[in-house]
């Protein structure tokens, strides 16, 4: 996975947050932009600014859109460039994986038309928050502290490999959770079109190789889990 | 110092450090002047009441003078009323002792001699100020003709209407209007006098010998005045062409008169609508407890609202961008057009009083951080969240005294490298935050008899009921939070229960918990 090429588009708050955390977890990306006055603030932070027209399909090309980048952002303040670019580079690469951001609530639709493979909504999470904060203050502080923040709980994604013991075996038999300090939140299974099903829906599910297992629990444990069922 | 002087201090002294005097005085006031008193609201509603009335009355008593005692008996009593009124409007207009005192302290402390005299007569005109302001006199006459040797003045009930000023708001706007434009209404008074005089002048002097129906300067200045307001009754008219002259010259002066005289009341009406509409959300506002005042109503602050609304949260927004306020106020919103970095704004909307909690979600950090500041400033136990814009300054907002703060970029960024490295959490992640799919987090407290207090973890059963338990909160431990706790875990009273799933499935959950304690 670390030699995906990855493109952020559009320098701003928002590209230096998901910049930032790329730069942690050791992966390079290009961050690309049409306005040359942000270059000195990109250097201070130590990030690669390209100046380029991302309008021009030759531009998209030359950055190895259809080729070797496999994850592009588009994060720009106006939704209209996003939809644009999202289109764009949708019409070069049918199978690259786009995160769209939008502002408005009628975006989100033209952005799923557009061919954007996932829509992060700063406002809706932001307003979400704040309406969980009042309504119920104690289950976001317990999320806030937990899975976003500095605490050793995470979230990971386990894929089921052919190998495993929990291959072929119902979901009833290997709760897993029992024996590790860890939550098993849900399961995607490559049948199933739904990306993600949370475990309290209640599919007795038949685990194949491929399945992929989100858990929610301490590093440690999770690496535990893993190693025991050879994952 | 005379004997009379020293009594005079003795009494001020008493008065001031008098307990009941300060509470009686105290509650005139919240009876009768205090804007926002419930006190005051039922008062004027029942003078309203009594003003009404004795005014139907005097309009029966016209055709019907021979005395009926229930009616006499009624009139008594309002009268009483309405002296009792004007004394203790008079009482409280001013603090005679506080006046008194401020002139004497003054006078010892800077060794000056202290004139009795000149401190009373300070204090009388500061009384007598209160007497001819024109809401003392309409209360004045209101009151004077009802005595029977004032018995000719009794066309002066009719001023009670005019006391009704005293008890509606949007009356007052009438008098506002009135004394903000007293330059114009004057200028214009001046010269509707001039054309009044030189017309009915010119009138009278070519008319008095051919016309019969002009015989004193009063017809004169009467025919004028029909004539000027355009009304024009016929009864009076010129016969002579000087007098058609005047006639037709002071139709046009008079029209001109009249659409200026429109034109400023109109106009300075209008703008005092707007107040008006304002002071009546604020007053909305007033009957409110425990609401939530969010400051800034865009994409953030509208999602927010919107949510809110619909769970039944009493909100109140201010934003300074009218078109945003007006799309609130649409939604069925309460919705204010102000700047919320004025300070003034926020404790006139009751932040630190009523409300409960502030949202500052405006899209500037400097204003969100003023907010918050003001906010704190204003009350120590509101919860004031805040929207962090720029994440550097993150720190900023809880030095200022913010409950909870965050950046929506933040988020962005953690789901943004989430979604490179583990696309399926970041999926799981989005639907937890956004409870798309109706999978929620939700928080089930156990109270002191409830049916799952002191049994362990396992007695929940939460897998048969398709519920995770995500951990359990104990308030007065620390680590305050235990993820995950294993299936021997004691459950104690006030624990509270941070489970997910499906709200059907989680209420089923809340009423086995419920019914242990019946």
């Amino acid at each position: 996975m670390r030699e995906s090429k990855i493109l952020l588009f559009g320098f701003n708050r928002s590209a230096i947050e998901i910049g930032t955390r790329l730069q942690k977890q050791g992966f390079s990306f290009t961050c690309i932009d049409n306005d040359a006055s942000l270059l000195p603030r990109a250097k201070k932070l130590g990030f690669d600014l390209m100046i380029a027209d991302y309008s021009d399909d030759e531009t998209l090309l030359s950055f190895g859109i259809g080729e070797d980048v496999t994850f592009v952002f588009t994060l720009f303040e106006e939704d209209v460039q996003n939809v644009f670019l999202t289109l764009s580079i949708r019409s070069l690469d049918p199978h690259v994986d786009i995160v769209a951001t939008t502002h408005t609530k009628d975006a989100i639709h033209k952005l799923q038309i557009a061919g954007a493979s996932t829509i992060l909504d700063p406002y809706q999470i932001c307003g979400k928050r704040i309406y969980k904060l009042i309504t119920q203050p104690e289950i976001m502080q317990v999320i806030d502290a937990t899975i976003f923040g500095e605490a050793d709980i995470n979230m990971e994604q386990i894929t089921i490999t052919e190998h495993s013991p929990l291959n072929n075996m119902l979901l009833s038999e290997c709760y897993p959770t029992q024996n590790y300090n860890m939550l098993l939140i849900g399961l995607h299974d490559k049948e199933l079109k739904k990306e993600f099903i949370f475990i309290t829906e209640g599919h007795n599910h038949k685990l194949d190789h491929g399945d992929i297992l989100v858990v929610i629990g301490k590093s440690a444990e999770i690496e535990r889990f893993k190693m025991d069922f050879s994952l | 110092m005379s004997a009379i002087t020293s009594f005079f201090v003795r009494l001020a002294y008493y008065l001031d450090s008098s307990e009941r005097y300060h509470r009686a005085k105290e509650f005139c006031r919240t009876l009768l002047e205090y804007q926002h008193s419930k006190l005051k609201f039922y008062f004027d509603i029942f003078m309203v009441i009594l003003v009404v009335i004795s005014v139907l009355f005097l309009l029966y008593e016209v055709k019907h003078p021979e005395e009926l005692i229930l009616l006499d008996a009624f009139i008594q009593v309002s009268l009483v009323i309405f002296i009792i009124e004007y004394l203790l409007r008079f009482w409280i207009y001013s603090d005679n002792h506080k006046l008194f005192l401020e002139r004497y302290d003054y006078a010892i402390n800077n060794n000056l001699p202290f004139s009795l005299g000149r401190t009373l007569l300070a204090i009388l005109k500061k009384k007598l100020e209160y007497v001819i302001s024109p809401l003392a006199i309409i209360d004045l006459l209101a009151i004077l003709p009802s005595f029977r040797p004032l018995r000719f003045l009794r066309i002066f009930i009719l001023f009670r209407i005019f006391k009704l000023f005293r008890y509606a708001r949007s009356m007052k706007t009438f008098t506002a209007i009135i004394t903000e434009k007293k330059f114009e209404l004057f200028t214009l008074a001046i010269f509707a006098s001039f054309v009044i005089f030189t017309g009915s002048s010119a009138i009278y002097i070519f008319e008095t010998q051919q016309n019969p129906k002009i015989n004193t300067l009063f017809d004169a200045v009467y025919w004028a005045i029909v004539t000027m307001g355009t009304v024009g009754y016929g009864d009076i008219v010129p016969v002579t062409t000087e007098g058609m002259v005047v006639a037709m010259l002071l139709i046009i002066f008079g029209v001109a008169t009249i659409a200026f005289l429109t034109s400023i009341i109109v106009s300075s009406f209008q703008s005092k609508l707007v107040e008006l509409k304002e002071s009546r959300t604020f007053a909305d506002v007033d009957k409110l407890q425990n609401y939530i005042v969010i400051c800034g109503y865009g994409r953030v602050g509208e999602v927010v609202a919107k949510m809110l609304h619909e769970d039944g949260y009493k909100l109140v927004i201010i934003d300074n961008d009218e078109s945003k306020i007006k799309l609130a106020q649409q939604r069925g919103l309460i919705g204010i057009v102000a700047d919320a970095s004025k300070s003034r704004i926020l404790g006139e909307l009751g932040v630190g009083k009523r409300a409960s909690q502030i949202i500052c979600a405006t899209n500037s950090d400097e204003l969100n951080v003023f907010i918050t500041l003001t906010a704190r400033s204003l009350s120590k136990q509101i919860i004031i969240i805040a929207r962090v814009i720029k994440n550097t300054n993150k720190k900023k907002y809880f030095l200022a005294g913010a409950t909870y703060a965050f950046s929506a970029d933040e988020t962005i960024g953690l789901m943004g490298a989430q979604y490179i490295t583990q696309p399926i959490s970041y999926a799981a992640l989005d639907e937890m935050l956004t409870e798309n799919t109706g999978v929620i987090f939700d928080m089930l407290t156990l109270h002191e008899h409830a049916y799952y207090a002191n049994k362990p973890v396992e007695s929940l059963k939460l897998s048969e009921k398709r519920l995770l338990l995500f951990g359990i909160l104990r308030k007065n431990e620390t680590p305050s939070f235990q993820f995950n706790p294993a299936p021997d875990f004691m459950l104690h009273p006030q624990d509270m229960l941070i489970i997910m799933g499906r709200k059907h499935h989680i209420n089923i959950l809340r009423k086995l918990n419920d019914q242990g304690s019946i």
